[in-house]
């Protein structure tokens, strides 16, 4: 390994563009250089400066960045430079491997069918050995005003017992709606944040809007077509926060709720959470609250818990109350044993 | 404002523009550049800026007392006083919690504990780098190696966006020459400015935040859910990330300087080519091993008063240049294993012989283990970090990309010829417009690359 440290008279190398000849050229030249390279991106990427200045909160900066975002997205709306640019640029996106954390319109699959792994299946559901339990040092509690206070009584039960449970509720949002929290980049964010070996996911209260399909048609809830979107939604969730197999995800269905339209957005959405995590049964587990608190998908306020009629669900018809996440909380740390220790 | 933004994309083109149509006219260039500095330091935090503004105008005085002083033993003072206030600025806004903090659990530990004044205070960005900057004008006109320059000079120096944020520490002495005169306009070097930004951009956005995505920060954040095949990958990694992103961040403000007119010190030269402590430190972060050579290292007596003294002024050295990176026990670990690993060559020097590619392998393992210190997030997660090294089980983030990435980031450090010369020369040759249309198309790969939350800050911005 040769070593050719430099002499001690020019340590900082300050004269090294001068011996090696590089500066030739004028200041106009980098002026004219950058200013070809910016124009570029405008024709290509002229919207992403608006966006920018969207995401920016207040200020000046974000009176400039509007200002010149406008005309530049102006400028790459008009082009078709933008498409050609993302479809030549798409393979490099890095949700793609996340499993599209950031909402894309979801699209049918590739030619061919897909492959079933073995991350389908739950060992002990086919009787073969199950992996063994690790313990848990992260829990993540995520999801809409449902995962309150789930998250609570969570965090009462483990965190004395060394567990770090990071309680995460977006009150008033949605998987449907992108509005206030887009779950897909939410859920990326809260991965590379937090790295929780467990997620418990319940969400879904506010669930019911339209969407948009791949074809770029509103598709209104709640037939089988927005399902199939939701359903698409969740799995690119579910794939963020398996971690590629590293984590354990145990996302709870909406128990029924009171109200006769209400149910209809909750059947749709629990039959999408089903089908969205088959792929990865053995990762991301399903605790279906729909048999404890509402079975045959009845509503009901009250249920016998420990031989005492305990009233469940809030006033609202929708959320559980204190008993009822108690309840459920004792049900997810039951089901967490199985895969950690704490 | 990070580089790789799309503010900075806007604000960068137009302040090139202005500022080669004022470069003759330096009394409207100076203020101009001086208002552009603060503005892009202003995206951090608008009261930083008062924080720069109060540092530039005492060191300016100070300098201009010092350049006045008459008698030695006044001019020491003067050095000193202003050295000790650079110091008490990034002791209150950098250790002030860490210091607290270690104070009010020692006191606990001894049933003393009291009500500390514990105050959050907001860290500036790069004011690690500007105290330095600033320290060493004030030695350097204290040393008669630098006349004092005028305050819009000073300013300039200081502010002056490409190195403001985290270096390169480019001295006194090799920037405010620069500022002597309008930079010539047929004399820039656009080919190496354009590919260094665009190497940068490479470097910091696919290399380091991919490895940090997928492989470092999942592996540092839970080292006890990963056995040993991850946490060996995940060192390696670290040892790869930390260059890109701080090298990628060093070449694209080289590169913005050059394009402004303006050459910065070297920072790196390929640095896990070592064969030595020594040599590592001659090759990583050079302008804070050159300032820690000439600022603390010299005048704590360097190597002049026999071995144990020079041992000592080594260990006081790397201890504070640990610290200088953050104010935690990790980082003072980090320091002392770089001391230890300098004492120690010193000591054996001309007693081990041993074939050069040995040499280079032992130093390199040594650095990687130094990075494992370097990144844990508490002497518990390094502990943690360092007993699953052994431990078996799956080797779950082996992927081909990521060891593709590692390997590329090392491996071309150890080749005999240095590839991006070679770039830079086949650049210099190209015409603008070329230059300015592969410039955009690595800028929209690049940024393919980048996830929906953005470009993660620079290790460096944190220290």
């Amino acid at each position: 390994m040769p070593s050719d440290t430099p002499p001690r008279d020019d340590d900082s190398l300050m004269n090294r563009f001068e011996r090696s000849g590089m500066r030739r050229a004028r200041g106009r030249d980098a002026v004219l250089c950058i200013l070809v390279a910016a124009a570029i991106l405008v024709l290509f990427e002229g919207s992403a400066v608006r966006r920018a200045g969207e995401e920016t909160s207040g200020g000046v900066g974000r009176s400039v960045l509007l200002a010149v975002g406008r005309p530049t997205t102006w400028i790459a709306d008009h082009l078709p430079l933008h498409k050609a640019g993302t479809n030549a640029t798409s393979w490099l996106e890095p949700e793609q491997n996340l499993g599209g954390g950031a909402f894309a319109t979801p699209g049918t699959a590739a030619g061919g069918v897909p492959a079933v792994t073995a991350d389908a299946f739950e060992p002990e559901a086919i009787g073969a050995k199950p992996p063994p339990r690790r313990r848990l040092h992260t829990l993540l509690v995520t999801g809409d005003s449902m995962s309150m206070p789930l998250d609570d009584y969570l965090a009462q039960r483990l965190d004395p017992k060394g567990v770090h449970v990071i309680e995460d509720p977006h009150i008033g949002t949605g998987i449907s709606s992108t509005l206030i929290v887009n779950w897909g980049k939410l859920a990326v964010a809260q991965v590379r944040e937090d790295h929780p070996e467990a997620v418990v996911v319940f969400i879904g209260a506010n669930d019911g809007y339209s969407m948009p399909a791949p074809d770029g048609r509103e598709v209104s809830c709640c037939d089988a077509e927005w399902a199939a979107i939701y359903a698409n939604r969740v799995r690119a969730m579910a794939n963020t926060y398996r971690q590629a197999g590293r984590a354990r995800v145990y996302w709870i269905t909406l128990p029924t709720p009171r109200e006769p339209a209400r149910q209809e957005i909750a059947r749709a959405v629990n039959a999408a959470i089903e089908v969205a995590v088959q792929p990865w049964a053995d990762q991301v587990r399903l605790i279906n609250s729909v048999p404890v608190f509402t079975p045959g998908a009845v509503y009901r306020d009250a249920m016998p818990i420990d031989g005492t009629e305990t009233i469940v669900r809030e006033a609202d018809g929708v959320h559980l109350n204190e008993a009822g996440s108690s309840l459920l909380a004792k049900i997810v740390t039951g089901r967490m044993e199985h895969d950690f220790y704490f | 404002m990070v580089f790789p933004s799309i503010p900075f994309a806007v604000f960068f083109p137009i302040v090139l523009a202005i500022s080669w149509a004022l470069m003759a006219r330096p009394i409207a260039w100076k203020p101009f550049m001086l208002a552009a500095s603060y503005v892009f330091y202003a995206a951090a935090g608008p009261t930083f800026c008062l924080l720069l503004a109060g540092v530039t105008l005492a060191n300016q005085l100070a300098a201009v007392l010092i350049s006045r002083a008459e008698g030695e033993r006044r001019r020491r003072i003067l050095v000193g006083s202003a050295v000790a206030l650079d110091l008490f600025v990034l002791g209150v806004f950098k250790y002030y919690s860490f210091f607290v903090g270690q104070l009010a659990s020692t006191l606990g530990h001894l049933g003393l504990g009291a009500p500390l004044p514990l105050l959050t205070i907001a860290l500036p960005v790069g004011v690690s780098f500007f105290t330095f900057q600033a320290i060493s004008y004030v030695v350097d006109v204290g040393r008669r190696v630098t006349e004092p320059a005028s305050m819009l000079d000073f300013a300039v120096y200081l502010s002056f966006f490409p190195h403001l944020i985290a270096g390169p520490i480019v001295r006194a002495r090799e920037f405010l020459p620069q500022l002597a005169s309008p930079r010539d306009p047929n004399r820039v070097a656009v080919g190496s400015g354009v590919s260094l930004i665009a190497l940068g951009l490479i470097k910091k956005v696919i290399i380091a935040d991919y490895l940090a995505r997928v492989l470092v920060d999942p592996v540092f954040a839970v080292p006890q859910a990963y056995s040993g095949p991850d946490i060996l990958l995940a060192a390696y990694g670290y040892t790869a990330e930390i260059y890109c992103d701080f090298s990628g961040y060093t070449d694209m403000a080289i590169g913005l300087a050059l394009l402004l007119g303006y050459v910065f010190p070297q920072n790196f030269r390929s640095p896990y080519r070592a064969t030595g402590f020594r040599d590592f430190w001659r090759r990583w972060h050079m302008t804070l091993s050159r300032f820690l050579r000439d600022f603390l290292f010299i005048p704590l007596g360097g190597s002049r008063g026999g071995r144990l003294a020079t041992y000592r002024n080594l260990m006081i050295t790397m201890l504070l240049a640990g610290l200088w990176h953050g104010a935690a026990w990790t980082f003072v670990l980090w320091g002392a294993f770089h001391g230890a690993g300098l004492v120690a060559e010193h000591a054996l020097k001309g007693r081990i012989r041993a074939p050069a590619w040995v040499k280079w392998l032992v130093t390199f393992h040594l650095i990687v283990f130094s990075w494992i210190l370097f990144r844990a997030s508490s002497l518990t997660i390094a502990g943690v970090f360092l007993s699953r090294l052994f431990a078996p089980g799956p080797a779950t983030l082996w992927s081909p990309a990521v060891l593709a990435a590692i390997a590329v980031v090392i491996i071309l450090q150890l080749l005999p010829f240095e590839p991006l010369q070679w770039i830079q020369a086949r650049m210099e040759g190209m015409r603008p417009v070329l230059l300015g249309v592969g410039l955009a198309v690595v800028i929209l790969f690049v940024g393919a690359t980048v996830p929906s939350e953005g470009v993660p800050p620079f290790i460096y911005f944190r220290f």
